[in-house]
């Protein structure tokens, strides 16, 4: 048995997943976080550091990290990839002005060698905004097509009202399972 | 982490804190069978100055705060007055330690949220691991085992843990409610593996019943 396939073992054995959120600042993702557990988001601060949250899920044990996104903040971020079995990058999908900064900081954390096994949902987020660019036009913008190293999705959703918040956990979870949890 | 443990093996309390500044690693703390007679560390240990602001329970199922306590930011305990003229002996552990009270209703809960919020000195701190035990008398009801990891200087960060409450047989829970503060918790934190931070709690589930 290779040394892989112990981690593999070891990791199926308590169905627990670590699950990174990243984003610039002011994407939302603290009140993804929260609105995913049902806690109130009317005074969410922006993060000057992290937020945790650990819950049951689906049979499955999460640990998830969301860190601050301001710049100052970023050179940080590399101290939270160790484990990581998931990325979930939030994408202020109404903040046109710093979508080429969203994508360098994107692409940046995929050359990340830590990161390199990680399944990466893409959250268009603030679909409620008007204005707000539809998961289309970001795949163009943020040039996701160009990502081959990852298992990756985009999906559009609103953590105001909680639209399809679900629906990207879920599917980051059964591809984080899939890949880990399958080994029998 | 949400389940209920029992102690299998018999490693009695040996010892721990002694008056030199030996290290208290997490492999010790883990080994105590019973809630520790004395604090583990000095206040000073803290050298990272890690700050507790906030601690809150939440129900989540009905999603009310069933307690929430936070320490007022330093700019309103300004306010609260000057300290200065105060001759009182300030006790070092005062700090240290928590008296929860809760009526019998918090022992049916199914789902809570824990949070605790906490600031981080100008230090950076590596390897911040937290292991809190909860006791009832001699008997271990749980056992908190969380890493955080990393920790940025000066940041505020949170840290929710959502758990299912044990199931704990019923004759217990009444032991647990006729048995105010017989219910303690030790909270052990970690910075590289060495304990900077004890604090106790203790726990009574009578509130609002006649005594």
């Amino acid at each position: 048995m290779g040394f892989l396939t112990v981690l593999k073992k070891m990791k199926q054995k308590e169905k627990e997943m670590r699950i990174l959120m990243l984003g610039l600042d002011n994407a939302g993702k603290t009140t993804i976080l929260k609105r995913f557990n049902g806690e109130p988001i009317n005074t969410i601060s922006p993060t000057l550091g992290f937020n945790i949250k650990t819950l049951e899920h689906r049979g499955f044990k999460l640990n998830m990290w969301d860190v601050g996104g301001q710049k100052s903040l970023r050179s940080y971020w590399r101290n939270y990839f160790e484990c990581t079995d998931g990325l979930i990058w939030v994408v202020d999908s109404a903040d046109k002005r710093r979508l080429d900064d969203c994508k360098k900081e994107l692409f940046v954390l995929l050359q990340e060698e830590r990161l390199s096994g990680a399944t990466l949902l893409i959250f268009a987020n603030k679909q409620d905004l008007p204005g707000a660019c539809s998961k289309e036009e970001l795949r163009d913008i943020l040039e996701l097509d160009a990502i081959k190293t990852h298992h990756w999705k985009i999906i559009s959703c609103s953590a105001v009202t909680g639209e399809n918040l679900l629906e990207g956990m879920d599917w980051i979870i059964d591809d984080i399972a899939a890949r880990i949890f399958t080994l029998d | 982490m949400s389940v209920v443990r029992e102690t299998r093996d018999s490693v009695s309390n040996k010892p721990l804190g002694r008056a030199d500044s030996s290290v208290i690693t997490p492999e010790d703390v883990l080994k105590l069978t019973k809630i520790a007679d004395t604090y583990l560390c000095e206040p000073d240990a803290n050298i990272y100055e890690i700050d507790f602001t906030r601690f809150k329970i939440r129900d989540l199922e009905s999603g009310a705060v069933l307690f929430e306590i936070s320490k007022p930011v330093p700019d309103n305990l300004e306010d609260g007055g000057d300290k200065t003229d105060n001759d009182e002996i300030v006790d070092p552990n005062s700090g240290r330690f928590v008296r929860y009270q809760f009526t019998p209703q918090f022992l049916k809960l199914r789902t809570v949220g824990a949070t605790v919020e906490f600031t981080v000195g100008s230090k950076p701190v590596h390897k911040f691991r937290m292991i809190e035990r909860h006791f009832f008398r001699d008997k271990l009801l749980k056992t908190f085992d969380f890493e955080f990891g990393f920790c940025l200087p000066f940041s505020r960060n949170t840290c929710e843990h959502i758990y299912e409450f044990p199931t704990l047989p019923a004759e217990l829970v009444n032991e647990m409610i006729a048995c105010p503060f017989e219910t303690r918790s030790d909270s052990f934190y970690f910075v590289d593996d060495c304990l900077i931070m004890h604090n106790k709690a203790d726990y009574a589930y009578n509130g609002g019943t006649a005594t």
